[in-house]
């Protein structure tokens, strides 16, 4: 899988999920697949997506919140799935691009083992998953018990291509209005 | 089993301490992220009297991101902290609260000022204000408890009606802290 595979199938499974993407691959990869969706795309702050993903899910209950993170982002945020496991709030997958590498810097390796599932398995209160191709990614997104973190494996690094540079006020502002904006009732938490 | 409210509730609540933690509520605060402050104790309590719920989290940084979260999904969050854990905290102010203008109030036990005998406080308490300053942010230092209402209300509006991140400063005057703080 490349990381545009990994956001598509995001977009396609859960279309009313309210994302949050750390900065870097994640943002270019979910604006790609999501033509520039209403989404929450970090343009920094690295290590603070999976909080800020906490946050919003706690804030909407009844709204599917998907953080689409790098491992080297979620390494360097760690300690939040400890206080996902902590809170545990319901309506929140974690999705890890894990390739092993940070890729918006060039491509260096994280040398830090990502076992991430295994981290979360030990934590308890948040499923785990491992998956490797897009359609094992759909099931785990639709059957997943959450909150539930999904380790990506991704087998192939390609940029997905926008700029993972941000305008904050247009990310805020539309963001917002996905926020306000009437789902399917079937979607809803 | 997770703890939702300060574990010495019985911990005497001072009247800045209510006062702010009342102040919140009346600006319909929500939720309050934090890392643990003998200081900042009695806020929590009194915040947890009043229905507010308590976020612990592991690192001041992740309690500015948590509350970006909920900011950006249009709720009052307070973000309370220690001086010295302001240093963990900087990234996500100035990269991401900041630039998105997500208006959050912030309050800050401060540390490494008037009387404090632990000189590896005495830096990020003479750094805190000037760190914050440097992103822009705006602070206001408490001194007196009954300045505590006015300071509190004003934060709270710069960060939910300009969208301005701005913070209140608890100053060593106040007291509260523990013996030798």
């Amino acid at each position: 899988m490349q990381a545009t595979e990994v956001a598509s199938a995001i977009v396609d499974t859960v279309p009313d999920a309210l994302c949050v993407a750390s900065l870097g691959t994640a943002t270019s990869a979910l604006r790609a697949a999501s033509n520039d969706g209403p989404h929450f795309y970090f343009g920094a702050s690295m290590g603070s997506a999976l909080a800020g993903a906490m946050g919003v899910a706690e804030a909407l209950p009844d709204r599917l919140v998907v953080a689409l993170l790098g491992d080297g982002e979620l390494l360097m945020g760690a300690a939040t799935l400890w206080s996902v496991a902590a809170y545990r709030p319901a309506n929140l997958i974690t999705v890890v691009l894990s390739d092993g590498v940070y890729g918006i810097t060039g491509g260096q390796a994280l040398n830090a083992p990502t076992r991430f599932a295994e981290v979360v398995q030990c934590l308890g209160g948040v499923t785990n998953h491992r998956v490797d191709t897009a359609a094992d990614l759909c099931h785990a997104l639709q059957t997943a018990a959450r909150p539930a973190l999904i380790e990506a494996e991704l087998d192939e690094r390609v940029w997905p291509g926008p700029s993972p540079f941000v305008d904050p006020a247009k990310v805020v502002l539309e963001f917002r209005a996905n926020v306000h904006r009437s789902v399917s009732p079937d979607s809803r938490v | 089993m997770v703890e939702t409210m300060p574990r010495d509730k019985s911990a005497a609540q001072l009247e800045w301490q209510l006062a702010i933690a009342d102040e919140l509520v009346r600006r319909d605060v929500t939720v309050a992220a934090y890392v643990p402050d003998t200081r900042l104790q009695g806020i929590l309590a009194r915040l947890d009297e009043h229905g507010v719920s308590l976020r612990s989290l592991t690192r001041e940084e992740e309690c500015v991101g948590y509350a970006a979260g909920q900011r950006i999904a249009g709720k009052r969050p307070v973000v309370l902290m220690q001086s010295s854990g302001l240093g963990n905290a900087i990234n996500a102010l100035g990269s991401l609260v900041v630039p998105y203008r997500l208006g959050i109030p912030l309050i800050v036990s401060m540390r490494g000022t008037l009387g404090e005998a632990n000189p590896s406080q005495i830096p990020m308490g003479r750094a805190a204000t000037a760190l914050l300053h440097a992103l822009g942010i705006q602070t206001f230092a408490l001194r007196a408890a009954a300045d505590a209402r006015q300071l509190t209300d004003g934060v709270a509006t710069m960060a939910f009606d300009a969208g301005e991140c701005a913070a209140v400063m608890l100053e060593a005057e106040l007291g509260g802290g523990r013996a030798g703080n």
